[in-house]
Formats: C-alpha cells, sequence, structure tokens
C-alpha cells in the first residue's frame, strides 16, 4: 500500500463520512442531540478493513471538518463529538488488541457506541453541566439508544466489509 | 470490465460528489426556533413573558427590555406609590390639573371609553370604595360609609386636556384606582416592546392578564387555560382552553381578592352603581384584540351580568366566556367551537 | 436480509455484549423510573435568587428569612402554605393551601413557586389567565 494510495484512500472515506454526518443531520428528530452516527459505519468498516491509524484519521478528519462546515469547530459539540469519536477508535482498538476475534463488526460497533456515549457523557458533565443527576438520569436510555444503532451500524458496516472484500477480489482478479 | 484507473476516477468523483453534498448540507442548516420564558415580580403581580427565536442572547435581550417596560408602567400608574403619576393626580383631586405622560393619558382616555360602552359599569373613578375594603383582613365597610362616598363614583368628573397632556379630577376626594385596566395596558406595551426588539412570536402575561402574538415554533397557535372560578381539587384548575392568534384574553373573577362573611361572600369587583360587590358572575373573560380593553371590559362585563354583558360584547365584536352566579356557561356566538373544555360542561 | 444471515453476521462475543447491554440499559431505565420524584418540587426564592428547593412529597415547615422580612413555608400532603408572615397585607398567607403555583410575599421579597410541570405539559397550555 503506497503512501499516496493510503492517504487518497482515507480522504475519500472521510468524504464518505462527513456526507453521511450531513445528511443524518438533515433527518428531523424529536431529540436533537440524538443521533444514530451513520458516519460510524464508516469508521468501523475502515478501523476494521485498514487498521487502527486509518480509522482514527478518518474519524478525526470526519469531526473536524464537520464541525468547520457547520459553524461549530472549537464550540461545546465538537468537543463532545471530538471526545466521543476518538475514544470510540481508542475502545474498539484495545478491545481488539486484547481480544482478537471474539468480537465481529457488530460487538465492535457497540463497543464503540458504549464508549462515544460514555466519554460524551463524561465531558458533558465536566465541561458543562456540573450536576451529576441529570447526567445519570439520561445515561441507562443513552446507553439503550446507542446499543440499538450500535447493532445496526455493526451491521451494516459488516454488509460493507462483506461488498468491498468481494469488490477487492475481483480488482487483484484482473489486475493479476 | 472498467479499468482500475476509470473505477478510481469515478469514485474520486463520486467521493468529491458527497463531500460537496456534506458542506452545503452542513453549512446551510437553519438556526433552530425555541421558547425562551422569563418571570418577574412587577405590578405586584408575576409578569412572565415568553419568546420564540433562534438566539438567546435575543431573547434575553426583548424580554429585559420588556421588564423594563411595565417597571416604568408601574411607576406611573401604581396606585398604592406615593410617586406615582396616578398617586399626584389623585393627591390634586379637586385642586389642580396633574401633567401626566403619553402612556397615563392613553390608559384614561380608554378607561373613560370603557365606561361609556359599558354605560359606567366599569369605572376607575371607584377608588373612594374599593380603598375602603381589605380582602386580606376581611374588613367590609359599613352601609353608611359606602354610600357617602358614592358621590365621588363617576367616569365623568375626569376631565382630559390631550393639547395640555393633563387629568383634573373634578371633585375632592376622587380618587382614581387603575387595577382593572393597567395589567391589561402593560401587556400590550410589554408585546410592543418585544416585537420592537425582534421577537415575531411570544407572550406577555401580566398577572392573568394575556396578550399573545405570532405562532409557536410548530406553527401552532398559543393555547391559553381559563382558571376554574370553582375548582374542586387539582384536576379541574383549569375550566378551558382557547386558541389565540394576535390576541388578548383577561379574566376578572369573584375568586382573585375576596373574603366570606356569614355565608356570604365579598369580593373586589365593585359595582360603581351600589359601592357593593356584583352579583351577576363567578368569571369572566373577554378576547380581543387589545389587552387594554380586554382587561378593563372584563371588569365592566362582570358588573353588566350576563345577559347584558353578552349582549354588549356582540356588540363589539369581542369575544367573551361568562361563568355566570349558578355556574352555568355563557359565550358569545364567536366562540362557539373555539374553546375546548376541560372538564364536562 | 433474513434473521439468519443476520446472525451469522454476527459472532458469539457480539451476541453476548448485546445481550448484555441490553440488559444493564433496560434495568437502569427501570430503577431511574423508581428513583425519580413523580411530582414537581417547591422553589423558594428571595429577592430573585433560589434559596430553597423541596420536594412535594415529603412534609415539612421551614423559616426563610429576607433583609425585608420573613415567613415560614409549611409543606404537607404535597401543597404548600405560608404562615408566620412579616408583612402587614398578609396576601401571601390568605392564599391557603397551594398544589401549583406561586405565592409571593411582596414586601419581604420571598416567593414560593410550586411546580407540577407535567400538569400544564399534559394539556399544553402556555399560560393562564383566571
Amino acid at each position: 500500500m503506497t503512501q499516496s494510495q493510503d492517504n487518497y484512500r482515507i480522504a475519500l472515506l472521510s468524504a464518505y463520512a462527513l456526507a453521511l454526518h450531513a445528511f443524518e443531520s438533515l433527518i428531523p428528530m424529536p431529540i436533537p442531540w440524538l443521533r444514530v452516527g451513520l458516519a460510524n459505519i464508516i469508521a468501523i468498516t475502515t478501523f476494521i478493513l485498514f487498521g487502527f491509524r486509518s480509522a482514527m484519521m478518518v474519524t478525526l478528519i470526519r469531526v473536524v471538518l464537520a464541525s468547520l462546515f457547520s459553524g461549530s469547530f472549537l464550540g461545546p459539540g465538537f468537543i463532545l463529538s471530538m471526545g466521543g469519536g476518538v475514544s470510540s477508535i481508542l475502545a474498539m482498538g484495545l478491545v481488539l488488541s486484547l481480544t482478537p476475534g471474539l468480537f465481529g463488526p457488530v460487538g465492535l460497533s457497540l463497543i464503540g457506541a458504549l464508549s462515544h456515549n460514555l466519554s460524551q457523557l463524561f465531558l458533558a458533565y465536566i465541561l458543562f453541566i456540573q450536576k451529576v443527576e441529570p447526567v445519570l438520569i439520561i445515561a441507562p436510555f443513552l446507553i439503550l439508544i446507542g446499543t440499538i444503532t450500535g447493532t445496526v451500524n455493526g451491521l451494516v458496516a459488516d454488509l460493507l466489509i462483506k461488498n468491498l472484500k468481494n469488490s477487492q477480489e475481483t480488482i487483484q482478479d484482473t489486475v493479476r | 470490465m472498467a479499468s482500475i484507473a476509470q473505477r478510481r476516477i469515478s469514485s474520486c468523483l463520486l467521493g468529491i460528489l458527497f463531500c460537496l453534498m456534506g458542506i452545503s448540507l452542513l453549512s446551510c442548516s437553519p438556526p433552530k426556533e425555541t421558547i425562551y420564558r422569563k418571570s418577574m415580580v412587577l405590578m405586584d403581580t408575576l409578569v412572565t413573558i415568553t419568546v420564540v427565536t433562534d438566539s438567546a442572547e435575543k431573547a434575553e435581550k426583548a424580554i429585559e427590555r420588556a421588564f423594563g417596560e411595565v417597571s416604568k408602567l408601574d411607576t406611573l400608574l401604581n396606585f398604592f406609590s406615593e410617586k406615582s403619576e396616578l398617586s399626584m393626580v389623585n393627591r390634586n383631586a379637586g385642586l389642580s390639573a396633574v401633567r401626566v405622560s403619553p402612556e397615563t393619558m392613553e390608559v384614561l382616555e380608554k378607561a373613560i371609553e370603557t365606561s361609556e360602552k359599558t354605560g359606567g359599569a366599569f369605572d376607575v373613578t371607584i377608588g373612594p370604595e374599593i380603598s375602603q375594603w381589605n380582602f386580606p383582613l376581611k374588613i367590609k365597610p359599613e352601609d353608611e360609609s359606602i354610600k357617602k362616598r358614592l358621590g365621588l363614583v363617576n367616569y365623568k368628573l375626569i376631565q382630559l386636556d390631550k393639547g395640555r397632556s393633563t387629568v383634573y379630577l373634578k371633585k375632592k376626594g376622587m380618587l382614581l384606582d387603575l387595577g382593572g385596566i393597567a395589567k391589561g395596558y402593560a401587556a400590550d406595551k410589554a408585546v410592543e416592546e418585544l416585537r420592537k426588539n425582534g421577537i415575531r412570536s411570544g407572550i406577555a402575561a401580566v398577572g392573568g392578564e394575556v396578550k399573545t402574538f405570532g405562532r409557536k415554533p410548530d406553527g401552532t397557535a398559543w393555547k391559553v387555560g381559563i382558571k376554574n372560578p370553582r375548582p374542586t381539587g387539582e384536576n379541574d384548575e383549569i375550566l378551558a382552553m382557547v386558541e389565540l392568534n394576535d390576541a388578548a384574553i383577561s379574566t376578572s373573577g369573584d375568586y382573585e381578592r375576596y373574603f366570606i362573611l356569614q355565608g356570604k361572600r365579598f369580593h373586589h369587583i365593585l359595582d360603581p352603581k351600589t359601592g357593593f360587590p356584583a352579583q351577576g358572575c363567578q368569571s369572566v373573560s373577554i378576547i380581543a384584540k387589545d389587552g387594554v380593553y380586554t382587561d378593563a371590559f372584563a371588569t365592566g362585563v362582570f358588573v353588566l351580568g350576563p345577559e347584558k354583558g353578552i349582549a354588549l360584547l356582540e356588540r363589539m365584536g369581542f369575544g367573551g366566556l361568562i361563568v355566570d352566579k349558578n355556574g352555568t356557561i355563557h359565550t358569545t356566538a364567536g366562540l362557539k367551537g373555539k374553546i375546548e373544555f376541560t372538564t364536562d360542561h | 436480509m433474513s434473521l439468519r444471515q443476520t446472525i451469522s453476521a454476527t459472532t458469539p462475543g457480539d451476541r453476548l455484549l448485546l445481550i448484555f447491554l441490553l440488559l444493564v440499559s433496560c434495568a437502569g431505565i427501570v430503577f431511574i423510573k423508581d428513583v425519580l420524584p413523580s411530582s414537581g418540587g417547591v422553589i423558594i426564592e428571595v429577592e430573585g435568587k433560589t434559596t430553597h428547593r423541596y420536594l412535594l412529597e415529603q412534609d415539612r415547615t421551614v423559616r426563610v428569612e429576607s433583609p425585608y422580612g420573613h415567613l415560614t413555608v409549611e409543606i404537607r400532603g404535597k401543597k404548600v402554605r405560608v404562615i408566620n408572615a412579616s408583612c402587614q397585607n398578609k396576601l401571601c398567607e390568605h392564599q391557603g393551601w397551594v398544589g401549583h403555583g406561586v405565592i409571593i410575599c411582596l414586601p419581604a421579597r420571598i416567593s414560593v413557586t410550586v411546580g407540577v410541570p407535567d400538569k400544564s405539559g399534559d394539556k399544553r397550555i402556555d399560560a393562564i389567565t383566571g
């Protein structure tokens, strides 16, 4: 894998992640800060196919660009997104290195979602809402939602990975 | 089979397309409008201002300005404050004309207008009578005392000079009490101030005098609840609910300030002709464009009673809901179908 | 995607984790619902600043003081009243037992807000006249 191919790949994946994030923010939701996290599909796929570093790059690029374009760069939303995104990739990396093979895309997605939510709750508590009560009260609810969306994202990522692997093989065949 | 280079290029283009879409979608998100609400004690009551805006700063600023306006009116029109313009006018009754602000003049003009339309049922010169009563301490004046002062109650004895902006009360001992009109006026002025500060939708509630303008973020009209004059528990405190579109609503009730003596209820809405509490109704709610009129007419119609009251409101083109002394509800024709009753009425 | 295909996309580890998380979060939600107070609260403000916060559930008597006066707030049977007010007109005491709304003692600059926010939330009332 050449350096430029690598960069190209990361840029492309970041673009997809960004687009998914934007698309998702268009969907009207009764609770504004509750997101399905479609961009995570890209993050998981990247993580499994191309490794920790690529996944981290894609996530960082997506979070930064998204906040730049929506005008909330360095704002509270940005800090929470960053914290959530980084911690989810870190958690996935940690788990994969400790217990390789135990989890598939769905499990990794769940781990990523869990750590994403927990770190966002923690950051929100420390930086913005000093009271413990509201944070503790919505925690179970957030985790439940995260579990459901994490499962869905994981399944979609799994599909994506299988598809990409198929087309990769086809490309290899053609090249050969 | 497309070559690798072609595939690369097409996926690159697709990526760029997605990117552009993402950029435009993210940067063109419209700011969300939310409801801000703040309360403050002014004019001896709770004033709650609600605004719809997409900026917290704008909301803060507009609400503060609106409170400032109400506070200003309080210092002008407060009956109990010695420093108010109203008190100055009262002190000079029978002595001399007093220069007043445009706001005070406007309130008095509209008060007199309401007096004329209600045939004197609403009368701000009721001061000498109402000041003899003390509702918290259950003090009722002697019948003699009430009769004696009736001569001072007559809105026709108010002399307004618009050119010089002065007010003169012709008889010594006359007292103006704007309690039945000032809050409605304040609600109007508060809304005016909110509009001046860029707010397009909200509510100004000065005590029970409510004025709404615009619509909620979801496009529906503001909903105002009318209190039940005789609630039995916690669940029927609200009698009915009505949707307002750029309109005001005021309610006068016999349950706001009252005491019961020997089985009889004495409340604060006095009949200017007798000096005694008006007997026909438990509560009167009026809907019209301006709070100054809904407030004044609510008091006047209460004194007129259900039949005359509804007839007058129909003539004026106002909406009205009257709960008479037996608990029966009368409404103007225009309101039928527009009120949602919460209990079975 | 059929159910069989879906399940085959997951490892045993995935499934265990999923069930575990679902159980934990549901348990958490049930726990929270039990612990959360159902009624509103009582908020006491002196000169506009919140000084005391209580739940309606617990009966208690609180003496509230301000530079301008004092009064005693009594919470009993999910209702609130004001007694022993230092003001002259005693309008605040006159209100009696209040289930929700505001009791204000103007001279003492003390206000007691009894909030049951869900009530008006149910009927979605934006303001009250009367």
